[in-house]
Formats: structure tokens, sequence, C-alpha cells
């Protein structure tokens, strides 16, 4: 048996540990795994980097930004994707009343109130993303953007822990957020806040979560990686079966693991959610590419940075292939492909090989 | 220097500001849960915060610099040599610091908040050992005197009969009479 430790935060995206674990699929693959319930990316990342954890539930953008500097040879890889959608954009209750009566609800109708609340000299609407490097601030960038809103000038954006999200936009301190199921359904349930975009309409399939690795551990344990990338998938698989929802959302709900209620979690499993069906995990590194433009689009990452070098050592679908042949599963045989193309809402698409050209053709950029 | 300490467990980061009152002229707050209004009226060079408060997300984000955040925080570990970033998260501790600040001046509080953070997590597990123990000497009573009482055993007697069993089986005593207590219930219908 392996023994290793992985962390995870309380998300509905972190199902695929936490089923593997209550499932016994760990231990059916020879590993003996600690689940380790963390409090902050920032903890996760630096946990992993220490060696404190072998791997973790990670935001895909945050395995990625760990290998920005470290060429070939990043600390992180990602063998595998742990879910698609789920995420979303919540407005307060408040400010959606204020939006309706602009007409649509939508980015164009915030804009408009932007810049007459700006004319009146009110301060900048609030919003809150769950980590500077996560698709939920490049999502809500992008959709705000799109309408001619500067996220940087004309609205203030802060980072707030997911757990945190409701109370906040109950408390005023925000007007709305992007995050992780399943705080917008809990938002929602309270009466507080309304979905305004649900990540799947924003770009279907979208990255979210990875399971990151520490890439030292995962060189010198190729076995153990590949029995611990096939209890994951399995675990996938059995969370993405209907016929387990009622059991799924029952060990997600516990105190120890997301700890928010049954029906909160239920709301993005029956809706968009998915973990493993239709190659959901596996890790596109065209995927990689998009999120590594939208770091060089909004300045966190240099213009002379070589998105497909990182793309190449971080995403690592040649493990995912291994860990899928040995469960018969059928991957797919390109490490990249076209991205958006029918699939963003505002139909741009996405040219892998051309990250920083995608960046720059945005009216509004930090290039 | 100031020194803002953001800790969700308030016994902890009173012992941390308390070490901290060894050291040079400085003033030390710490609170549950990091707010940026209160934090910028404050105004810390430093930044100690558990590692199981959510909030070093929020703090990770203030590493840039913007209009709303003049002062941008860097994390201490980047500038120091890798042994004490180990051991800081090892400790359970991250220190932000206000861009500018000499590492030197920094490196003294971060000892002092890791060895207090080990300090306090040590008597967090005494007790909670002393809380389990306390338990367990209560289940014991209360198996013996089910014993005394069904099978009419002096005292001395019903606890060798436990120790016994606990020895046979390999188990301590306190998840044998546990069992025992368990056991009786259901043949008395209590968990049917």
């Amino acid at each position: 048996m392996s023994a290793l430790t992985l962390g995870f935060i309380p998300l509905t995206d972190c199902a695929p540990l936490v089923v593997a674990s209550a499932l016994g699929l760990f231990r059916e693959e020879g590993l003996e795994v600690t689940l380790s319930r963390e409090a902050s990316w920032a903890t996760v990342r630096d946990k992993v980097a220490v060696g404190a954890l072998h791997g973790a539930h990670m935001l895909a953008p945050m395995a990625l930004a760990a290998g920005l500097e470290a060429g070939p040879s990043p600390p992180l890889i990602a063998p595998l994707a742990l879910n698609r959608g789920g995420s979303g954009v919540t407005l307060s209750a408040a400010l959606v009343r204020a939006l309706r009566e602009e007409g649509p609800l939508d980015a164009r109708a915030l804009a408009r109130l932007i810049a007459r609340r700006a004319a009146a000299g009110s301060p900048p609407l609030t919003f809150a993303v769950v980590f500077p490097w996560s698709i939920h601030n490049y999502l809500l960038r992008y959709w705000l953007a799109q309408a001619g809103i500067d996220p940087d000038r004309d609205v203030r954006l802060v980072v707030t822990p997911p757990p945190r999200m409701v109370e906040q936009l109950r408390g005023g301190a925000i007007d709305g957020f992007c995050v992780g199921a399943p705080w917008n359904a809990v938002a929602m349930a309270e009466g507080i806040g309304e979905l305004v975009l649900h990540g799947s309409a924003f770009w279907a399939g979208a990255p979210d979560k990875v399971l990151g690795v520490a890439a030292g551990w995962a060189a010198e344990q190729p076995d153990a990686l590949q029995a611990l990338l096939r209890a994951v998938l399995r675990a996938g698989a059995w969370a993405d079966d209907p016929a387990n929802r009622p059991e799924l959302i029952a060990l997600l709900a516990q105190p120890g693991h997301v700890g928010a209620a049954p029906e909160a979690i239920a709301f993005a499993l029956n809706g968009e959610l998915v973990f493993q069906r239709g190659d959901a995990a596996f890790p596109w590194r065209s995927q990689a590419a998009w999120l590594l433009s939208q770091m060089q689009r909004w300045g966190q990452a240099g213009p002379d940075l070589d998105a497909a070098a990182v793309a190449l050592a971080v995403y690592r679908p040649d493990l995912y292939r291994t860990a899928a042949a040995a469960l018969d599963l059928a991957a797919p045989t390109v490490d990249s492909r076209p991205e958006g193309a029918g699939g963003f809402f505002d139909g741009k698409a996405f040219d892998p090989a051309q990250p920083l050209a995608y960046a720059r053709s945005f009216a509004i950029n930090r290039l | 220097m100031r020194v803002l300490i953001i800790d969700p467990d308030p016994a902890r980061a009173a012992l941390v500001a308390e070490g901290l009152a060894g050291l040079e002229p400085f003033e030390a707050r710490h609170e549950a849960v990091f707010d940026e209004a209160r934090a910028a009226a404050f105004a810390p060079d430093v930044v100690v915060v558990a590692a199981d408060s959510p909030d070093r997300d929020t703090l990770e984000s203030l590493r840039e610099a913007s209009q709303t955040n003049p002062r941008p925080v860097v994390m201490f570990v980047d500038r120091s040599e890798p042994g004490l970033a180990e051991e800081a998260v090892r400790a359970g501790v991250a220190a932000y610091v206000v861009d500018g600040l000499a590492p030197g001046r920094v490196r003294a509080v971060l000892e002092v908040a890791m060895s207090r953070f080990s300090l306090m997590n040590q008597l967090r597990r005494d007790l909670d050992k002393a809380k389990a123990d306390l338990a367990s000497r209560k289940i014991v009573e209360r198996a013996k005197a089910l014993l005394m009482k069904e099978r009419g055993l002096e005292e001395e007697t019903a606890y060798r009969l436990l120790r016994k069993l606990a020895m046979d089986k390999g188990r301590p005593i306190g998840a044998v009479a546990g069992d025992l207590l368990a056991f009786a219930g259901v043949l008395k219908g209590d968990a049917s």
C-alpha cells in the first residue's frame, strides 16, 4: 500500500476525491489515502510545494501559475481534470432589481447602471472571486469586459473564500460574486442573490478544477500515480451516475466534506456539473493555453510567456491516457483542439497556438 | 512595527500576541477574520495568518498594487531561505509583509508565531487526549456498574473481568467497555 495525503476545499467538485475515499476505491487500487480538508487555496498550494500534501483538488489556473517560471520542470502537474461546470455569477437581489429596470438581465444592463452610478459619483460596485488564479476570476472579467466594463477600473474586484461569499453578499459588503457550487445555490435559496450567468452558458465544458499532483512524487511513484488516477476516474464515473445522486449528495453534505444544505448541493449536480462523463476528466492542453492567455490578458503573466511550453509541462494528457486505457475508457487521441467555437457565449473562437494574439484581440486588456 | 494576527482560534492568536510582546517596540492586534477596511486603518507592516484561516486567499490577492491597495504585500517565505518556508507551512503559519520591510525584522516575528502555534497545537492535543481519557474512564465506570448489576460481581472483580477482556482482544479497556455497553443496549432493545 502506498500512503498519501490529498487536500481538498469544501466545494461540490471535490466529489471525486471524497467518493474515492468513501467507497474504498483508493484502497481497491492499493492506496492508503488520507483526505485533508483545507481552508484556502494558498495553503493547498504551499502544502503541496513543501510535501505536506502529495496532491490536491485545485483550481486549474493555480496549477499552471505554479509552473509559469519553472520551465520544463514544474513543481505541480495536472494529469486529470476533476470537473466541468458548476460555477456561476450571482448578483445581489438589490442589484438584480435595479438591473431589471434597465431591460434584459445581462452585462450590458450592468454597464449602463455602472456608467450612471459613476456619473452620479456613487462608489464602485464590488464583486468577489475566489482566487486571483481561477476560472472564476477570468469568467467574471471576461463577462464584464465584453460589455465594456473594465474590471480593474469600473468596479472593485476582491477575493473572498467560497464559504464566506454568501455572508458577504447578505451583509452588503459585495454586490455579486463568481464562485463554484454549491455557493450560488446557497445564495439563491436564501433569496439574497440571483444566478445571472451559469458557467456552462459562459463556456460549455469550461475547465474548472484539476487534480494537481506534486511533480517530484509523481516522477518517483509512477505506479502509485496511475493507481490514484484510476481511483479518481472510477469515482468520477460513480458520481456522474444519476442512480447514485442521493448517496452522493448525502456524502458531500457532511460537515467534514462540503458542509452545506443537501438541496444546495443537489442544484449543480442536477444541472451542469460533470466529473468524468464525455471525457470531462481529460486535461486538454488547449484549455490550459486559454487559461494562460487570460493570465496574459489581465497582467498576471507577461507577453513573453511561452504558453505552449507551460501547458506541455503542467498538463499531462499522456498520464491520463494510460489510466483510462487500464480501465477500458476511451480517451481523446489529440492533446489540443480549437476551443470556443460554438462553446463560448460570445461565439469567439480560441486557437490554442495563438494565445497572445487572442489576449490582445480584446478591447480591454492589460497587455 | 505593527503586526496583525489573523486566526480563527482566538486563544492561539492571543498566545502569539503575548509572545511578540517580548520583541522590539511594536503593536500587535489579533482578529478572527481579515477585514480589509479595518486592516487598512491599522496599517500593519506584517500580517501573520493561520494556515487554517480561509482569509489567506484574500491576502494573496493583495500582492498586486492597485488603486484600492496601494501597499502591496509579499509572502514572507518568498524572501526567505527554503527551510524556513517549509517550517512555517508545517507549523500552520503564513506571513505577509508590506513590500519594502527588511526581511531580518520579520524573521523574528515569524519565529515567535511558529513556536506559539506549535505550543498551542500541543496544548490542544493534550486537552483532547485528557477529554478522551475522561470519557473513556466514564465508560469503564458504566460498564463496570453493568457487570456488577447483571452478574452480581464485586467492583474489583468486574474491573478485573473488563481488563482481562481488553487484554485478550488486544484493545483499549475503554473500547471494550464501550462495546459491552452497546451490546447490552441491543439486548435490551435500545438500538433496534
